[in-house]
């Protein structure tokens, strides 16, 4: 069960890595910004069962928080797009 | 046994690569969201290393609030630079 | 919990094969949006399965999860409407743009 976990969360990092191309030959900066969205899940979704498998409950904290505010984020950037944040 | 060292090493290789990126990326907007990577994938490396209390910090400030600060700076600094997106470093020396 | 967790890993991979493959800004969200909650949904699943109904996992997983179908789709919405706003250029193969007032779609509607 614990291997399993941990082969899970090690995929997730793995499946996340070539997100960083995407973000270094993005054309515009809502390339970028979905690279980054999409990163953060995967990132969430690996601390999850690094959580899972390393039988630590106070690690689930992190990926609600990693969860909530990179939306939050994203929101922001998007409203930084359309000129609306300054 | 522990397959923890491989997710170690991973992390570790994905925040070299962001902090590359961080750094080689010419236009600045694509520059603060590799920072914002490098936030991200250094809060899994928090974690990891067994720091959950970091890692709340980090996922707020480095990977939140930092970007933020630094769009807002440039935005604040060149009054073009959403209206066109592909604006890089070169094209703005050129104009100067 | 084997098969969820290969159904979500399969997922996830098609998801950023999709965001590195599209041709366009507005695909790259969609891959964004909708094929990487679909590989999120049954990895929360997965765990719930894997850690037994009562344990602290599976609250926190699905919170996550009531989190990642509600606020998703919002940010999706937010970006791709602050790119359309910014004009982000569509793929040169794009047949249809109802947002832009003119556009025969448009008739039938108020």
């Amino acid at each position: 069960m614990t291997l399993i976990f941990t082969l899970v969360a090690i995929a997730e990092m793995a499946i996340a890595a070539p997100l960083l191309i995407r973000l270094a030959i993005g054309p515009t900066i809502s390339d970028r910004i979905v690279a980054v969205n999409t990163l953060s899940t995967q990132a969430m979704l690996s601390v999850l069962f690094f959580a899972a498998a390393a039988d630590r409950a106070i690690y689930l904290d992190v990926a609600l928080w990693l969860a909530s505010f990179s939306y939050l984020g994203t929101i922001v950037w998007a409203r930084y797009l359309e000129r609306e944040l300054l | 046994m522990s397959w923890f060292w491989v997710l170690d090493y991973l992390v570790l290789a994905l925040v070299l690569a962001c902090a590359v990126l961080t750094v080689a990326v010419r236009n600045l907007n694509g520059a603060v969201m590799a920072l914002s990577a490098l936030g991200t994938v250094l809060t899994v490396l928090f974690v990891i290393l067994g720091a959950p209390d970091v890692a709340h910090s980090e996922a707020v400030v480095g990977a939140i609030a930092l970007p933020v600060l630094y769009l807002v700076a440039i935005g604040k600094s060149r009054t073009d630079v959403a209206r066109d997106a592909n604006l890089g470093e070169e094209r703005s020396r050129e104009q100067t | 919990m084997i098969a969820l967790a290969v159904i979500g890993l399969g997922f996830s991979l098609s998801g950023v094969v999709g965001i590195l493959r599209m041709p366009d800004v507005y695909c790259r969200i969609q891959c964004s949006s909708k094929t990487i909650t679909m590989g999120a949904l049954p990895l929360l699943l997965a765990l719930v399965v894997g850690e037994g109904f009562v344990s602290g996992y599976t609250s926190r997983a699905l919170l996550v999860m009531f989190l990642l179908l509600i606020v998703n789709p919002v940010s999706s919405h937010a970006l791709a409407r602050a790119a359309y706003k910014t004009g982000v250029p569509m793929w040169h193969g794009a047949v249809l743009d109802q947002a832009r007032p003119g556009e025969p779609a448009d008739e039938g509607r108020p």
